[in-house]
């Protein structure tokens, strides 16, 4: 040990650890709380404080110190008393100490840190560097001439002790390390560092002509010499040094769990598909799948544990469809029953899904009706009775009439069905025009779009301001239809649309409309005269004013031409006045009905409330063609055969049905069978010696093929109602038939025993046969 | 609010129909916001349907992906039920068709 150790423990109290010494106490450096209690620290900072507190009074130490807890010094020997202190293994850089010079404190905790500097021998530790005021004393120098400084500076006194702090615990500022900084490209660049130079000893050339010349070339010989002599030579010997390594230490680190999800999908192809289409939804549908654990259902919660195990495929598809909802809209954030019920029924939506759910719940009542009417074969009950068949097996089978199905409705109850017509495009929707109801709460008219897939709430309700007494819906433009009311006045609406305000035109501002009731309207498709090839479609209307109109659109509505007018035609017998004096008013008599030919467009019938039946055309609007005189009532009815030309039927309030013959004046057949006012007659579209009439007690059908006298099928109204219009189906067998009740009911014609296509043949027979009789 | 009546009378409508056992309306989520039956049979039925609907709309569209599911019925040996479906909602009518 050296003096100076000595002289140094003297002056400390030091703690000396012996092997056998149990008390340790290791102080701990209080301030600024260094770890590296194991380092031998304190012996610095106690000798320093103990040096201040030896220092005595009128040192320049301050105050600080004294709240320095008094440290021990740990110093711990071995067995034989050699000094094993360990060594702390931080050595400061003392050159970074210099900058502080201007301390004079000791509250340096890099004090601690610096005393770290220490010699390389482990005999002793010793600040060597610090500095005075004003003058500095460059450490790292020769532990002696540190001794001699220490040796100096114990002698010198009140010298504020300072020592080069580290640059310890700077507080370095965490720079945030940005997205963009990590995305930044940075360059990093190797090359060659400069050759490091660890002895440089530079030759000296010496002139050969230099004084010491020849000491410096007897000593170069020398040292060749040397060299020579070196291999082989027991003066040199060659030894290998080994460097020591360090022995390693481990350490425990220990980390932050880490967080493992699973997370699993089900691809599926619409998956996909959604995917593309929409990109901006994927990110949705991510957070949907992520955030799924609010989900309210408790149904849900075991499909989706089962999708939280291993087997995705199985279960899982419910959650990915789940996903497949769009759950975008406002509906999914609010969990108010209420607001959804009230957005979910405003929605377009779901007025169609209760349209179609109703039709097929309706589809499913009436199924067999419907099949019927649609000539399928009926699906029967799987435990339905067998024994029913057999029965109707042996019945013969006579005509008859089946009742199928009646179109109404609490809006229709109570009024009278005046007129129904098929749409030209959809042959399941069926206009109904109602005219007056019982109750005077309603408005007076009503027309009602019914569809076959609804028998029980129409489909278009449209209230009208007058009774409705015909109605026709057009052929080009198929959502078109043509309204004619009790008051004269014509209106056009559009079905298609649900807005059952849907009036396209009237005629109510027309000057020239009719003024009385509009007893048939009828869309005709009219050839230009010039070209011949286009057709133009025109609304012709018969009134009870005597005009027969033809009606076009216009700038304001609707306006009309005549192309009739219906003079009262005066009996030929001379008045007994002698001269032949026409009456100065000529007055028009009402038309009642009216039909066009069916192949040529420009001829048609009308029939006038007297009971003539003229012949007109369209290009002649003064005369007629011809006229037919039977009838002494009103003609209620006339109509064109279909399939066989120049034929047509009349009906009249007078009882009778007759048959006419175009080019014979007086009618070829008559036909009567009740003593009522036959109201409605018309053709049956498949079979030409078929015909239905309606009068006010009963539906008749006649078949001409059987029989000439009766109706084959007779069906009576209800009690109470009367039938008031007729109407065959296309394409099937079915009739209907409107009654004053607002009833509009479906019969099926059951077991006509009619041939098929000779029909026409088997009409013209019946005709010639009766021609004969004719004059 | 017209339209808001005229739907209300067409849902009443359904509802009074022959044979029609029960309407159901069920929101997004599966919750039944609008119903005719108790609370434990509508309980059972939104779930069950929800699950099978999403079931047949995912086949659809497997198949297709731009076709989608319109409607679905099920008879069954006492009932028929349809099931309507839209994005925002599913409708859901019992009806036992007595024949």
């Amino acid at each position: 040990m050296s003096d100076v150790a000595k002289e140094e423990r003297k002056k400390r109290s030091t703690l000396v650890l012996r092997p056998s010494s149990r008390t340790i106490n290791i102080s701990v450096s209080g301030i600024h709380g260094v770890h590296q209690s194991t380092r031998d620290t304190n012996s610095i900072i106690g000798c320093s404080s103990r040096r201040s507190f030896s220092l005595g009074g009128g040192s320049k130490v301050l105050v600080k110190s004294a709240f320095q807890t008094p440290r021990q010094v740990v110093r711990v020997f071995d067995e034989e008393d050699n000094d094993v202190t360990p060594q702390s293994l931080y050595q400061a850089d003392p050159a970074a100490g210099q900058a502080k010079a201007s301390r004079l404190f000791l509250d340096e905790i890099s004090a601690g840190s610096a005393s770290d500097q220490t010699a390389a021998t482990g005999s002793f530790t010793m600040p060597f560097s610090r500095s005075i005021l004003g003058s500095r004393i460059s450490s790292q120098s020769t532990i002696e001439s540190m001794n001699e400084e220490i040796e100096d500076t114990f002698s010198k006194r009140d010298l504020p002790i300072n020592f080069p702090d580290v640059p310890g615990k700077r507080d370095t500022v965490k720079e945030h390390v940005t997205e963009d900084m990590l995305r930044e490209v940075t360059d990093v660049y190797i090359s060659e560092t400069d050759s490091i130079s660890l002895l440089d000893i530079s030759s000296t050339l010496v002139s050969a002509d230099a004084d010491d010349a020849e000491a410096t070339m007897e000593r170069n010989n020398q040292y060749a010499e040397l060299c020579r002599n070196r291999m082989g030579n027991d003066k040199y010997v060659d030894r290998s040094v080994q460097t020591l390594n360090g022995a390693a230490k481990s350490k425990q680190v220990q980390s932050d769990s880490i967080v493992m999800v699973d997370s699993a999908t089900t691809v599926t192809t619409w998956d996909m598909y959604d995917t593309l289409i929409s990109p901006e939804r994927c990110e949705e549908v991510c957070s949907q799948e992520v955030g799924r654990a609010d989900y309210p259902e408790a149904g849900e919660d075991t499909s989706r544990g089962a999708e939280r195990s291993v087997s995705v495929g199985s279960m899982a598809s419910t959650a990915s469809a789940a996903s497949s909802l769009k759950e975008v809209d406002a509906f999914g954030s609010s969990l108010n029953v209420e607001s959804d019920l009230q957005l979910i029924m405003l929605s377009e939506r779901f007025q169609h899904c209760l349209l179609v759910m109703e039709r097929s719940i309706l589809g499913n009542t009436f199924q067999p009706k419907l099949a019927a009417y649609r000539q399928l074969p009926v699906t029967e009950e799987a435990d339905s009775v067998v024994e029913q068949r057999e029965e109707d097996a042996e019945s013969p089978r006579s005509p008859a009439v089946e009742h199928l199905w009646a179109f109404s409705c609490e809006l229709s109850r109570g009024r009278s069905v005046s007129s129904m017509a098929w749409n030209k495009k959809n042959t399941d929707l069926l206009g109904v025009g109602y005219g007056e109801s019982g109750s005077s709460k309603q408005k007076p008219g009503l027309v009602c779009c019914w569809s076959l897939k609804n028998p029980t709430w129409p489909e278009r309700a449209i209230q009208c301001d007058s009774a409705v007494t015909s109605l026709d819906f057009s052929s080009n433009n198929p959502s078109q239809l043509a309204v004619g009311m009790q008051d004269g006045s014509i209106a056009i609406y559009n079905v298609k649309s649900q807005d059952s305000e849907s009036c396209v035109l009237s005629s109510s501002e027309c000057p020239n409309r009719h003024l009385d009731p509009v007893w048939q309207l009828r869309w005709t498709q009219q050839e230009l005269s010039l070209t011949g090839e286009e057709k133009v479609e025109s609304l012709i209307s018969v009134a009870a004013d005597g005009r027969i109109s033809k009606w076009f659109i216009c700038s304001s509505g609707l306006d009309c031409i005549d192309l009739m007018k219906l003079k009262k035609i005066q009996s030929t017998k001379k008045k007994a006045g002698g001269t032949k004096a026409e009456s100065v008013l000529s007055a028009l008599t009402p038309g009642l009905c009216f039909d066009f030919h069916p192949t040529d467009s420009s001829v048609y019938l009308v029939g006038t409330l007297e009971g003539l039946i003229h012949k007109c055309s369209c290009s002649n609007n003064q005369h007629f063609l011809e006229t037919y005189r039977k009838h002494f009532c009103p003609v209620n009815r006339i109509t064109w055969s279909p399939l066989s030309p120049d034929v047509f039927l009349s009906c009249s309030s007078d009882w009778t049905i007759q048959l006419w013959k175009q080019d014979h004046h007086l009618p070829m057949f008559g036909f009567s069978s009740t003593q009522t006012a036959v109201c409605d007659i018309k053709w049956s579209p498949k079979w030409a010696t078929v015909f239905g009439a309606v009068n006010e007690e009963q539906l008749e059908i006649w078949d001409l093929n059987s029989s000439i006298l009766d109706p084959i099928i007779v069906q009576s109204a209800a009690a109470g109602v009367t039938m008031e219009s007729l109407l065959f189906a296309a394409q099937t067998d079915c009739v209907l038939v409107g009654d004053s009740d607002g009833h509009v009911t479906v019969y099926q014609l059951k077991n006509l025993s009619v041939g098929e296509s000779s029909q026409v043949d088997i009409l013209e027979d019946i005709l010639r046969s009766a021609a004969p009789k004719q004059l | 609010m017209a339209e808001h009546a005229g739907v209300e009378e067409t849902l009443k409508r359904i509802e009074s129909q022959k044979g029609v056992i029960g309407t159901i309306v069920v929101n997004t989520e599966g919750i039944p916001i609008r119903t005719t039956l108790d609370n434990s049979t509508t309980i059972q039925y939104a779930k069950l349907f929800r699950l099978l609907s999403m079931m047949a709309r995912s086949t659809v569209r497997d198949i297709d992906p731009q076709n989608d599911l319109a409607f679905l019925r099920i008879r069954s040996k006492k009932h028929e039920i349809m099931v309507a479906l839209e994005n925002d909602f599913l409708l859901i009518v019992i009806q036992n068709p007595c024949e």
